[in-house]
């Protein structure tokens, strides 16, 4: 560059001075050997300063071009030179370059690393998410190859869900539900937006029933890309719903039979059917009663509608359950008199206070005591004892009659609502309430347990336990 | 149809009881049992005309009677009307296998049993 700096000076200088030997001659001698000597120096002067002229214009566009490069776009090299001094700006600007490029990708690339990481901490954290959900969910992909599936799709259909991915759907789970796999193939066929099946299982936890519910995604284009399959237990709500179904046709088979009653002797009165008083007495009577046993059956489904929602309002307070007894017993003895049934009862020498609310335990007792002598025939006992255990710190009621007794095999479903023992029916009304209702309110109001024990032909007892309270109530003398 | 005897059975004594004393006041002879089990051997022994008979009844439900009487050559025609409380118990398709002639539901009127009664004896009689 130094070089050719300097070829431009000599060429300038030689111009300037041609121009000047050359004024001076033709002002001090216009003929001889001046004139064309002063003519060929005119000529290179000339040629000089054109070509000095048109380098710099060269040089001037290479400028430009290394401008408009800048500008363009600032990651890549700009193109070398021809002029040697632009050559050293243009290496310069080179290595400039090169240095911001570095950085700004070094940069980028810390960005991107920085993203990767959050990204896989979410998608690990979603991963973890889907597989502890206890739904089974399998997604598979528009060729039915599994793209995620979670360890409760593998404990339901017996398959590794760590190693399901890419595996066909099929493989997996066909030899176990079939009916799964053709579902999802259907939904994916159909791009239906949602579908619903109810798929039966039967394995080592027993029958159960699952929701199967799935969905398409489907990508930009409307094609479907995954189809996503998730399975809820409904096996519970289904047993729910049947005994809601079985209670509302037993309620309404209870409270046919007496209304049945009451219509037909209704008719018959109103048609005259009665022929004499004593007919039509009787028919009054029948009437009297089927109402009075309608209106006990409304008053026992309400009672345990209630205290199974939790409506009844509870008033615990400490009680003697030798006391309750025995005010029960005072108005049972009239009845058990009247069939020749004698009742016998202890007193505990230990105090029995119990945290109960009063006029529930009374219904209790009342139900045992009643069922006691309605199935025991005349000439039987009915005995009660309390007794208190002071170390596990609770007091233990039974009732013991000498009745018709219960079948070993009908004996788990006494306490059921509106259970009666068939054999036993001939020989006493009733709801088929009172011992469900005893088991509401000991069990889920107080908190204790009810039981029995029963032979056909020698008898049954019935029984409650019940926690001690702290309080201690002195008995009536 | 005076004369005819009728069975009816039910566990509640007092639905037997007033049907008896309905059919009575029309000349019906009537015989009863309040379960499947004694229906059944009064059905062999005393050939009624036409059984009436509950659903729900211990030991032996109506269903169950039926299935037996439908087994038996002196009572596999003896016409039935079914009494129940029950809002779905029989299949159309199981009644007629059954050979049950008539479901009614509970509250029934005595009046309608009797109507029931009367046509289904004078088409048994019409058909004999």
């Amino acid at each position: 560059m130094r070089l050719e700096r300097s070829f431009y000076c000599v060429v300038a200088a030689f111009a300037a001075l041609t121009l000047v030997y050359c004024a001076l001659g033709f002002w001090a001698e216009r003929d001889g050997v001046f004139v064309p000597a002063a003519s060929v120096f005119c000529g290179a002067a000339a040629v000089g300063v054109i070509w000095l002229g048109w380098s710099f214009v060269r040089a001037g566009g290479e400028i430009t071009s290394i401008a408009t490069q800048l500008n363009c776009d600032q990651t890549h090299q700009i193109k070398p030179c021809r002029s040697a001094w632009l050559k050293v700006l243009t290496e310069a600007l080179n290595n400039r370059l090169s240095d911001e490029t570095s950085a700004q990708l070094k940069e980028q690339l810390k960005q991107l690393q920085i993203q990767n990481k959050l990204l896989s901490a979410q998608k690990t954290h979603i991963d973890q998410v889907i597989y502890s959900i206890r739904d089974a969910i399998i997604v598979v992909d528009e060729f039915d190859k599994v793209l995620l599936a979670n360890e409760a799709a593998g404990r339901l259909f017996g398959f590794d869900f760590a190693t399901a991915a890419n595996k066909p759907v099929s493989e997996l789970v066909e030899g176990a539900k079939p009916e799964f796999v053709d579902f999802l193939r259907q939904s994916r066929t159909s791009r239906a937006p949602g579908s619903r099946k109810e798929i039966d299982f039967d394995d080592a936890e027993g029958p159960r029933v699952f929701d199967c519910r799935v969905s398409c995604v489907c990508d930009d284009g409307g094609r479907v890309c995954a189809v996503v399959a998730v399975l809820h237990d409904i096996t519970r709500e289904k047993e729910i719903a049947q005994m809601k179904n079985d209670f509302v046709s037993h309620v309404s088979h209870e409270l046919k039979t007496p209304l049945a009653s009451i219509m037909a002797y209704s008719e018959m009165l109103t048609d005259g059917e009665a022929n004499d008083e004593q007919t039509r007495n009787e028919f009054y009577s029948v009437i009297r009663t089927q109402a009075q046993r309608l209106n006990r059956l409304i008053e026992d489904i309400l009672n345990i509608a209630r205290i199974e929602s939790g409506l009844v309002k509870v008033e615990k307070q400490p009680v003697s359950l030798a006391i309750l007894m025995e005010e029960q017993l005072q108005m049972i003895r009239s009845f058990a008199q009247e069939k020749d049934i004698r009742i016998c009862s202890e007193k505990p020498i230990v105090h029995d206070c119990v945290l109960v609310d009063k006029d529930m335990v009374s219904q209790v007792i009342v139900n045992l005591l009643s069922n006691a002598v309605k199935y025991t025939k005349p000439g039987g006992t009915v005995h009660v004892f309390t007794e208190v255990d002071e170390i596990s710190k609770k007091v233990t009621v039974k009732v013991v009659d000498t009745g018709v007794g219960i079948p070993a095999d009908e004996l788990e479903h006494v306490f059921d609502k509106f259970y009666r023992v068939g054999a036993n029916k001939p020989q006493a009304k009733g709801t088929g309430l009172g011992l469900s209702l005893v088991k509401q309110i000991v069990e889920k109001v107080h908190g204790g347990n009810v039981f029995v024990q029963s032979k056909v032909g020698a008898g049954s007892t019935f029984g409650f336990e019940l926690g001690l309270a702290t309080e201690v109530v002195t008995a009536k003398s | 149809m005076t004369g005819k005897k009728v069975l009816v059975v039910d566990d509640e004594i007092h639905i037997v009881h007033v049907v008896a004393i309905k059919l009575r006041n029309n000349g019906y002879e009537v015989i009863s049992a309040q379960d499947g089990t004694e229906a059944f051997e009064l059905a062999v022994s005393q050939k009624p005309d036409i059984i009436v008979t509950d659903y729900q009844m211990p030991t032996m439900n109506g269903i169950e009677l039926v299935g037996k009487l439908r087994q038996n050559a002196q009572t596999n025609k003896t016409p039935v009307i079914m009494l129940t409380a029950r809002s779905f118990v029989i299949e159309d398709d199981q009644q007629q296998q059954l050979g049950i002639s008539e479901v009614l539901s509970k509250p029934f009127s005595p009046k309608e049993l009797l109507r029931s009664i009367e046509d289904i004896l004078y088409a048994k009689a019409v058909a004999d």
